[in-house]
């Protein structure tokens, strides 16, 4: 219109989200928790980057795999860690795992209504030792389990989790049960696979695989010794370890 | 202190020439005219117990209010102008169960204690065009009693914002006679029971009434039941057996 | 109905088309066809013409096919690399393919490059876009080597060098760097294979394998999976499950050998009259 008015009303729209692929995933087992994620980091059809951690070391005892968009996912953990050392300073000691747990559920929840887009995995150990997994949906909703896979190849990961941990459509041989924590070794292995197979399938998994293992105060490490590409990530051998296993996945 | 009284002793927020902020001390001095408050630890829990001055037959003892819950791990017992307890204890309840709602667990007791002296100090506190939200230090002093991963503790917060840790403390009008007493007659490996008979004891000596089970309040943390008052039936036990 | 026949006009069927826009603005999405998000790529050197493609075919984020083939016969010494949805590559090919040989059987010579341009452009026009091919055609006739590019909307070009597909890019830029006029055949080979690399490497919609076509005036070599960079890895374990893994409601074994009597009788006579 003459008067600068528009004769119809216009609609501007931007979109501040974007998807960034990639796959994380999460084990428990009765005093170890392992936490792993690839490192491919894309936008549509491009590579951004073949090395882009996903999975992070929050204290000595808990680690935390975030999947989704990466700028929120960077800046999420920025905050979660910044939490973490305020709440040290205040309380002198480190945030348990199931206090970052409820922790991030108010984070996340606080954004209820302009979310961080992105999945969250929380592994470690509890105060009781036990090896501990939780997984949240954007806006703060938790759950504590046993095993968790989330982004973009969780639809071809979760089942094969589900019967390889949890044995899901699989009845135990006549007399016996199928065990409720699986060792280490057969943890380590099922999460490899589940990688590599990702990648095989899904055009967003790939580049490098970074597996985070917590193990329990006192637990033997005994089974990491023939594992290829580990690094000790834990301060003092005493208390809980940790451990980073990295791996390269197919490039294409 | 009278002695070097100025005009120093007129702002809230004004150090005397000799390093002194004198409203504060004054209200440390409000406590000595409180009721007596006594706190024990021991192994097994924390003892709170206080005197209750019954002024007049008519007036209902229960309706005394001088130790108060802050969760279900906490509680704590005051002496001084216990109106202005209201005030910190709100705010203890208030830290307690923000702290429960953000990290699903207890407080520690040394952090809920940091917490109601960070508030105790901010008085003469206010921004640019806006009232103060307190304009003169609180006329009491508490003692927080709690249980957390480090075990049964017992805090002292006065009106400075100052907090320490003790094993057994008292405050208020009859304080010096009763941590005399207490320093003489505390010892680590106390029972619960013990150290119920201890408060009460010590009470008795620096109370002017018979001591009773109307004119005292006794409470306790024990891991097992967490903070909990007790009632007229359990008090009544413990003074006879006194 | 009674103008009901047997008769099938040639061509597409439209007849779903009104109840599939009516479906698609309930909310209804068609359903996702498998595309070659790709990288394909030809060049031009001394003696002919090479193409190259890789081998992944995908439906969205999902690997559909990880070594299928995408250079596409169309006669002895053309060939068809095809990139979009992998049925109108395959179709209009196979379809432009046939009608080379028609035309190579009525007019007695071998068809050039050009034709197969005209008839795949004319029919990709005919239809608007809306039939997803994104060609490189190639191939060696009387008239020397020959390489185009064909879009869905029916254009084409001529260039010594071409790419296409979600990968062109990525592969255009190894052209521009290393193509010269008159390479080697190896040379050649080399460049397309880098090229295709580069797709398969840094385009998420290309991968696993390159494949690769020389064409010259007197022989076409298919090379495929010429190199395989991207070979599957060993699992960590094997995934065999315990027999009576699967649980079962009920048991019943049905008989699947049909046993039958044959009573011979007297042959009779063959009606001849």
């Amino acid at each position: 219109m003459p008067d600068g008015s528009y004769e119809r009303p216009q609609q501007r729209q931007f979109n501040p989200y974007s998807e960034n692929g990639g796959t994380i995933l999460a084990i428990a087992g009765a005093d170890f928790s392992v936490i792993a994620g690839d490192t491919r980091q894309s936008e549509g059809y491009s590579i951004q980057t073949r090395y882009a951690p996903k999975v992070f070391r929050l204290t000595e005892r808990a680690v935390l795999a975030v999947n989704g968009f990466a700028a929120d996912g960077n800046m999420f953990v920025k905050k979660v860690k910044q939490r973490l050392e305020w709440y040290r300073h205040a309380h002198a000691k480190d945030m348990p795992l199931r206090a970052i747990a409820r922790l991030i559920q108010t984070m996340l929840y606080a954004q209820r209504f302009f979310p961080y887009y992105v999945y969250n995995i929380l592994g470690g150990i509890e105060e009781d030792g036990t090896g501990a997994v939780y997984s949240f949906d954007p806006v703060g909703s938790y759950e504590r389990e046993a095993c968790r896979a989330a982004g973009a190849a969780q639809s071809l990961v979760q089942p094969f989790l589900d019967n390889q941990i949890y044995f899901k459509n699989q009845t135990p041989a006549p007399g016996t049960n199928h065990p409720t924590h699986l060792p280490l070794p057969d943890v380590l292995s099922i999460v490899i696979d589940s990688f590599t197979s990702a990648t095989e399938r899904h055009i967003e998994v790939g580049d490098g695989l970074e597996i985070y293992v917590v193990l329990a105060k006192g637990r033997s490490t005994q089974e990491l010794a023939s594992i290829g590409g580990l690094q000790e990530l834990s301060t003092r051998a005493e208390g809980d370890r940790m451990f980073v296993i990295r791996r390269d996945l197919k490039k294409d | 202190m009278f002695l070097t009284r100025s005009e120093y002793d007129r702002g809230v927020n004004t150090f005397s020439p000799e390093g002194r902020l004198f409203q504060v001390e004054y209200a440390i001095e409000a406590i000595k005219l409180g009721s007596t408050t006594v706190g024990v630890k021991t192994p097994e829990g924390v003892v709170l117990a206080v005197e209750k001055r019954v002024q007049s037959p008519l007036l209902e003892s229960s309706s005394i209010e001088k130790i108060m819950e802050i969760d279900g791990h906490l509680g704590c017992a005051m002496s001084g102008l216990t109106a202005d307890a209201r005030t910190m204890i709100d705010h203890a309840r208030v830290t307690s169960q923000n702290h429960a709602f953000t990290y699903d667990e207890r407080i520690k007791v040394e952090s809920v204690t940091q917490a109601v002296c960070d508030l105790a100090l901010r008085f003469g506190e206010s921004v640019h065009d806006e009232d103060a939200m307190m304009s003169r230090p609180f006329g009491v002093a508490l003692l927080i009693a709690g249980i957390d991963e480090l075990g049964p503790q017992l805090f002292h917060t006065d009106p400075s914002g100052t907090f320490v840790r003790y094993e057994a403390k008292a405050i208020g009008s009859g304080s010096e006679a009763a941590q005399t007493e207490l320093q003489d007659k505390w010892h680590s490996q106390m029972t619960l029971r013990e150290a119920q008979t201890l408060t009460l004891r010590v009470l008795k000596q620096v109370m002017e009434e018979k001591l009773d089970h109307h004119n005292v309040q006794l409470a306790q943390v024990t891991p097992q039941a967490g903070f909990e008052i007790l009632d007229e039936v359990r008090l009544k036990e413990i003074v006879d057996a006194m | 109905m009674a103008t009901a026949s047997a008769y099938r006009s040639p061509g597409f069927d439209f007849s779903n088309e009104i109840r599939n826009n009516f479906l698609s603005e309930r909310g209804v999405p068609l359903p996702k066809a498998t595309s070659t998000g790709t990288t394909i790529v030809g060049c031009l050197f001394k003696d002919g013409i090479v193409l190259g493609a890789d081998t992944r075919a995908t439906e969205g984020p999902i690997v559909a096919d990880k070594n299928c083939e995408k250079i596409h016969f169309i006669t002895d010494s053309i060939r068809c690399c095809g990139a979009g949805t992998a049925a109108d590559t395959e179709f209009t090919t196979a379809m432009i393919s046939s009608n080379m040989e028609l035309h190579a059987l009525s007019t007695g010579r071998k068809p050039r490059v050009v034709t197969a341009m005209t008839m795949l452009k004319q029919y990709l026009f005919r239809h608007q876009g809306q039939v997803g091919a994104a060609l490189v055609l190639g191939g060696v006739d009387a008239t020397g080597p020959h390489l185009f590019t064909i879009h869905p909307h029916g254009s084409t070009d001529k260039l010594p060098y071409v790419t296409m597909g979600s990968g062109s890019l990525a592969a255009m830029a190894v052209f521009e760097a290393g193509w010269r006029p008159n390479m080697e055949r190896a040379e050649a080979l080399d460049l397309v294979t880098t090229a295709v690399s580069a797709g398969i490497f840094n385009d998420l919609g290309s991968g696993s394998n390159v494949d690769a076509c020389v064409i010259t005036a007197s022989h076409t070599e298919m090379l495929r999976n010429y190199v395989k960079p991207n070979e599957r890895v060993q699992k960590e374990r094997s995934y065999g499950f315990r027999r009576g893994t699967t649980a079962w409601k009920s048991e019943s074994i049905r008989q699947m050998v049909v046993e039958e009597d044959i009573t011979f009788i007297a042959p009779e006579a063959m009606d001849t009259s």
